[in-house]
């Protein structure tokens, strides 16, 4: 840690593990209610225990970001925080926000909260991952403006470097789409054509950008490559991201009542959508390739090489399986969703906030790096959850195939319901995987501890320093 | 091999690739948006008529019950329950039958099995969420779902 | 990846890689849609001859030939940068440019006429990639003029130099792209049968 300002990212980090764990607990709950449909009936159902998974989900990896942009920005612009008090007021207040909206999905039924929270002034809510009261929603924008402010300020100050101009952008892009979360008209089509440019512009657009640049910094830091190459990759990555991403949203227009025309443009630049995440695969491996020092923390390297590769799997393959027009008009809305969801989100935005916390969580308590032990810790979680989810991912794309012949592409489609009862094993299945992935998590969690109590012992964090000589000197 | 490959060009490409393709974008958008009313059944949604206020309450009933957290419409929510942008054709195009469904819902459950919950709607609440439904299901989506089973 | 400064007999492909990474992806995408215009035109032959009947032929071969010299203006201009011979090589880009210009001209009024024949994306399949197609490769006739815009007006400030030109190939490049994009979407839209 070289600035001060920058411990204002430890709480951003604890509180976005914990809601971390909250998510997994409740995907588990999911899993159960998917093959035991009565699990927790009436008390939680479904769509409550979905709504905190996904909320969670989003809250979770805002903090990360803002963590993360809290770490990073004072050490690429060489000055300390505009404001670190303004920092710490807005996790409050962003923690707050989001543990009452919790509370408030679990304790009142929805459509009690809507009426709480006068969702009629100004209908927002009820709407996939938009299903937060309007006021939170207006919570976040505050934070998030305050949140800009406080980095573009810091940035305006300070040295511009590609790594944070570019962070800056995203994060500018992602509160302005956010905008579009208020616009809720009754025409069905109108509403679901602009939810998307929250929902795909945020994961398909501007958060890759963000990506991108917690990605550069960590392999800078790590690898010790040189600036202007990684920038260099930076920019030519995002640049593909978002030149077959903006379009790319037609891929989400060609059943909703959008002109036809969408499934061309959606299906020709959805396609290339996985370029963006292949050249992320090959720029990370040949930064840590290139690199010219071995950097203590490996665990932090496993990660940013893990999220390189689970992104391009899930976001990039998964994504290209349904994206085709003639494709997606049988597996649209089937469980192929559901997994390509799953390993894409883990894949990019997990993983890339785990890799900026394993990075940067022992740096904000005072060392380079953390013990082996701990380490060795950090690598098993890292498999255990990439394993369960490439699995998790498998058991849902098996339960979609089969739903989709059972029920689609065929002539004689059977019910929905009775195609679910068809195809429960997958479900259990996933469900197994998916106790592995909580088990990989608490891994994960233990380490910190472990870390905290090595440290306390004065373990040094490499046991050999002979592998710490240059390979390509 | 001598090679030139600098920052100031990948950004260059950047900056200019985004606008290039954020307009493209807009451009497709305002299409759309001229092309919309021939698709969206927007003329049934006029506020001033019985059947557009009935929408426009089904449609809050819609969101303030969070039903896309176990459906989908037109593809869209969850998975965990049926597809009901096409519900209204499935049950036969009747509104009645989707009535009837919603109220049958016991309070308790289904032991071992997915139930809906059971909501309490008047009579009039359960009239608007099926001309809602009625509504999506005559959205032109391109012949989406390939059959009824949705 | 070191960055060198070298002259330009020695060095290939010419310009900046990073545009060479843009083209390729930019080919790309023009690839995959003149291979769809393809699989979509064998599932309806008659409806695509049909239509496209009622294109401007004539109109698309006087853009055909503007963006051809348009593209040997700069050729000449990186000629005459390369002898130094600064203000030329700012005359060839102006030239080149309105080459670009008349192309826009052209192809706007093209438009016009079908859009006021109510044709739109939504009309037929045949329209929707004729529209769909010119219109994107429109757009790229003003990101080129504007790159070379730029070009130009560095070149007139003093910015290259024989030795040092990096930024007008790179400009040159992708200006020679949206013509060779031109030189195969003309054939395949307004004339093969």
């Amino acid at each position: 840690m070289k600035y001060r300002s920058q411990a204002v990212a430890r709480p951003y980090f604890i509180a976005a593990i914990g809601l971390f764990l909250a998510q997994i607990v409740f995907g588990v709950i999911l899993g159960i209610q998917y093959v035991v449909g009565d699990f927790l009936f009436p008390e939680i159902p479904f769509n409550v225990a979905r709504m905190v998974h996904t909320n969670t989900l989003i809250v979770w990896i805002l903090m990360g970001f803002m963590g993360a942009a809290y770490y990073l920005i004072p050490e690429e612009t060489e000055r300390e925080l505009y404001s670190p008090l303004l920092a710490h007021v807005m996790f409050w207040v962003f923690l707050a926000a989001a543990a009452l909206t919790v509370a408030g999905y679990l304790i009142v039924p929805y459509a009690r909260l809507a009426e709480l929270t006068g969702n009629d002034i100004l209908p927002t809510m009820g709407r996939e991952f938009l299903e937060q009261p309007t006021i939170t929603k207006v919570g976040i924008v505050i934070v998030a403006l305050a949140f800009l402010f406080n980095i573009g300020m810091t940035v305006l100050k300070g040295r511009k470097t590609a790594v944070s101009l570019v962070m800056l952008i995203g994060l500018l892009g992602l509160a302005l789409l956010f905008l579009f979360s208020f616009y809720n008209p009754t025409n069905l089509v109108l509403d679901k054509y602009y939810w998307w440019w929250v929902v795909h512009l945020w994961v398909e657009g501007v958060w890759e950008l963000i990506l991108g640049s917690m990605l550069a910094f960590v392999l800078i830091k790590t690898t010790g490559v040189d600036r202007e190459v990684v920038e260099k990759w930076l920019y030519v990555i995002i640049a593909m991201a978002l030149i077959t991403g903006l379009v790319g949203t037609g891929h989400h227009y060609f059943w909703i009542g959008a002109p036809e025309y969408w499934q061309w443009w959606g299906s020709i630049f959805s396609a290339l959508e996985p370029l963006p995440f292949f050249m992320m695969t090959v720029f990370a491996f040949n930064m840590v390739n290139q690199r010219r020092r071995n950097h203590p923390n490996r665990a932090a390297v496993l990660w940013a090489l893990g999220t390189s590769v689970l992104a391009f799997i899930g976001a990039g393959v998964w994504g290209f399986l349904h994206t085709l027009a003639p494709v997606n008009f049988y597996t649209h809305g089937s469980q192929i969703t559901a997994a390509h969801g799953h390993m894409a989100f883990f894949g990019a935005y997990v993983l890339i906030n785990i890799t900026m916390i394993s990075y940067a969580m022992p740096l904000l308590n005072g060392r380079e790096a953390n013990s082996m032990r701990s380490q060795v810790l950090e690598m098993w979680s890292f498999w255990l959850m990439s394993v369960s989810m490439v699995f998790i991912t498998l058991f849902l794309t098996g339960a979609g195939i089969l739903q989709v012949f059972l029920q689609r592409f065929t002539d004689t489609p059977l019910p929905f319901m009775v195609v679910q009862e068809k195809i429960a094993l997958f479900y259990w299945l996933r469900l197994i995987s998916g106790l592995v992935f909580l088990g990989g998590l608490v891994v994960y969690i233990t380490s910190f501890f472990v870390a905290a109590r090595d440290a306390r012992q004065g373990i040094a964090p490499v046991a050999k320093d002979a592998e710490l000589a240059p390979v390509n000197p | 091999m001598a090679q030139v490959f600098t920052k100031s060009m990948a950004r260059n490409i950047f900056y200019g690739g985004s606008v290039f393709f954020v307009l493209l974008f807009l451009a497709l958008t305002l299409d759309t948006s001229l092309t919309l009313p021939e698709r969206d059944q927007r003329h049934q949604l006029d506020p001033s008529t019985e059947v557009g206020q009935r929408i426009a309450e089904g449609k809050r009933l819609w969101e303030h019950n969070n039903c896309i957290g176990c459906h989908t419409l037109l593809g869209e929510g969850a998975y965990f329950a049926p597809e009901l942008g096409n519900v209204y054709t499935r049950f036969g195009n009747n509104k009645e039958a989707i009535k009837a469904f919603i109220q049958s819902r016991p309070a308790y459950g289904i032991p071992g099995r997915r139930s809906m919950p059971r909501f309490n709607f008047s009579d009039a609440e359960l009239d608007a969420i099926a001309e809602f439904l009625k509504y999506s299901s005559e959205i032109n989506t391109a012949g989406w779902p390939p059959n009824k089973q949705g | 990846m070191t960055a060198t400064i070298a002259t330009h007999q020695d060095r290939y492909p010419p310009g900046d890689l990073a545009i060479w990474i843009f083209i390729l992806a930019e080919l790309a995408v023009f690839a995959i849609f003149f291979a769809a215009y393809a699989f979509a035109r064998m599932g309806d032959v008659a409806l695509f001859d049909h239509y496209q009947a009622t294109l401007d032929k004539d109109a698309a071969l006087l853009n055909s030939l503007a963006l051809i010299t348009g593209s040997y203006c700069v050729v000449r201009a990186l000629a005459a940068m390369r002898e130094d011979h600064r203000a030329a090589s700012v005359r060839w880009l102006i030239a080149a440019l309105g080459m670009g210009t008349l192309f826009l001209v052209v192809k706007s009024l093209e438009y016009a006429h079908h859009l006021a024949a109510g044709v739109r994306l939504s009309t037929n399949t045949f329209y929707m990639f004729y529209l769909s197609l010119t219109f994107f490769h429109f757009m790229h006739v003003i990101m080129g003029m504007v790159i070379l815009a730029a070009v130009a007006w560095k070149a007139h400030r003093g910015g290259y130099s024989a030795r040092e030109h990096t930024g007008m190939e790179t400009g040159g490049v992708y200006w020679h792209m949206v013509d060779l994009v031109w030189l195969i979407l003309f054939p395949l839209v307004y004339v093969m049968r």
